[in-house]
């Protein structure tokens, strides 16, 4: 198993951890934490790292099957979460969890989806 | 004062939906274009159908926006559409799938997107079934207010 697998395993991994807490934020009906943020921009920045990672060894030669498609799921994994937390910046309901929840299940399916497309 | 007002007449489950149809709408977009420009004789009806798919998950994000500020007519519309576009190419695909050798975004109900697409609808009718949002109620609030103050 290569690097860049590794990471996308732990961006996936992390993601669904960030979907559940989020989820439970709901399920709870409580106020947005702040400590959801926090854990939703390291999120963010693994998957930066993903992205820096999986470019890198575009660059060294392997070849997606799909350029568009790869560079499409690579800007949508790197975006999703700050446009996610962005919209959210004066909502801390409930339902913004609900939100954060979503932008994470989605990092984590595109991630695993660079995973195959790579 | 202000802020926190929108705040609040912005909040409820809906931001939820917001979020997932913005999501979807992105996915469904950059896919059909990409399936369009890229090779669209390979399935030409499964890819203009995901075009369809994607079209209406922009619509269906301005119908829920809309709703949530308390006109829910188009949202009703919109929902049902979708509901009814994505069980006909769910069965289509599974009647008819030479029309499909690719798959478009709502071939098999969605399966391909974990049968989301098939719950969204539901969910979005749901919601505006269950109530109006805290928007229409805020709508109503003021209106009452100004009906006092008359």
């Amino acid at each position: 198993m290569d690097a860049v697998t590794l990471i996308g395993f732990i961006v996936a991994g992390y993601a669904a951890f960030v979907t559940i807490a989020a989820a439970l934020g709901v399920v709870l009906r409580a106020p947005r934490p702040k400590w959801l943020d926090q854990v939703a921009w390291m999120l963010e920045i693994l998957a930066v790292v993903l992205a820096v990672g999986a470019l890198a060894a575009w660059s060294a030669g392997r070849k997606p099957e799909s350029l568009s498609t790869f560079l499409g799921y690579l800007g949508a994994m790197v975006c999703l979460m700050p446009l996610a937390l962005q919209a959210m910046r004066e909502d801390r309901s409930t339902w913004s969890s609900g939100v954060i929840a979503a932008a994470a299940l989605a990092t984590g399916v595109v991630a695993v989806r660079v995973m195959m497309v790579r | 004062m202000s802020t926190t007002s929108t705040a609040k007449t912005r909040s409820g489950p809906h931001l939820v939906l917001l979020a997932v149809y913005a999501i979807f709408a992105l996915a469904a977009g950059a896919r059909s274009l990409v399936q369009v420009f890229t090779r669209f004789d390979e399935a030409p009806i499964a890819y203009t159908l995901s075009v369809v798919a994607a079209a209406t998950y922009v619509a269906g994000w301005f119908a829920i926006r809309r709703a949530a500020n308390g006109s829910a007519g188009f949202a009703k519309i919109m929902l049902w559409i979708e509901l009814a576009g994505v069980i006909l190419v769910g069965a289509l695909s599974l009647a008819v799938p030479s029309w499909f050798p690719d798959a478009s975004v709502w071939s098999r109900f969605g399966s391909g997107y974990g049968f989301v697409p098939a719950l969204l609808p539901i969910l979005g009718l749901l919601w505006l079934w269950r109530g109006r949002p805290e928007g229409d109620r805020s709508a109503d609030e003021s209106v009452d207010s100004h009906r006092n103050l008359a």
